[in-house]
């Protein structure tokens, strides 16, 4: 089974109260993981001011799942939100085949420094020898 | 916003404007170098980064102006777009 990690960020209607919200939130945290995915961070980053208007709404209830699992609960989870009226906008994300070059990067980028640093000292440590023989 | 299009220019300036003859025009042309690091992954959600590669009207700065590297612009891109599909940023702005 394909483990993959996804972003999922989703509006809410402003109008919806708090506890509503949390509702929704339990229940896709709860469908996430019905169908196997595991959640590794969820964040209600709350009422924002969208930069264009949607559905004539000035602003929107932002809401940030981060999911580990093979797709199949994304699936499932788009289908729902897209019916869902609360929910005015959505976009999932995968992020672990980014996040994977990113790191690949990094460490080449490291290995090249560590390398350079080595070829910089190597003969300042020889001629400080040098001396100390003699 | 207005101020960091006024830095382009002045930086403009200080790297030196040269003139190349393509066809029957000069064209203007100068090396630049990127004002800011790019973080090796682009985080879509990360507005304040992101805003700094667009400029008030709300379009995608493009390259010769901010210097990055081809890989790097299309990377932001592909973010800002993201972030531009969930309101984070404009797609036109006013």
């Amino acid at each position: 089974m394909p483990n993959r990690t996804y972003e999922v960020m989703y509006i809410v209607d402003p109008e919806t109260d708090a506890e509503r919200v949390e509702k929704l939130n339990e229940a896709v945290g709860k469908l996430i993981e019905k169908e196997g995915g595991e959640i590794v961070r969820m964040d209600d980053i709350g009422l924002r001011e969208l930069a264009y208007p949607i559905q004539k709404k000035t602003e929107g209830h932002y809401v940030l799942f981060e999911i580990n699992g093979s797709g199949q609960e994304i699936a499932e989870l788009e289908r729902r939100m897209r019916v869902n009226d609360m929910i005015i906008r959505f976009v999932t994300v995968r992020v672990d085949e980014e996040r994977k070059t990113a790191d690949k990067l990094r460490t080449k980028r490291e290995a090249r420094a560590t390398k350079r640093a080595s070829f910089r000292n190597a003969p300042a440590e020889t001629t400080e020898e040098v001396p100390a023989e003699a | 916003m207005a101020d960091q299009e006024l830095e382009v220019l002045n930086d403009r300036v200080d790297l030196g404007v040269g003139e190349d003859v393509i066809g029957d025009r000069p064209r203007r042309y100068q090396r630049r170098r990127p004002r800011q690091v790019i973080p090796d992954y682009v985080d879509w959600k990360d507005v304040d980064f992101l805003r700094q590669f667009v400029p008030e009207r709300g379009k995608i700065m493009p390259r010769r102006i901010s210097g990055i590297s081809a890989r790097d612009q299309r990377r932001l891109a592909k973010a800002i777009k993201r972030a531009r599909s969930m309101a984070l940023l404009p797609f036109v702005a006013d």
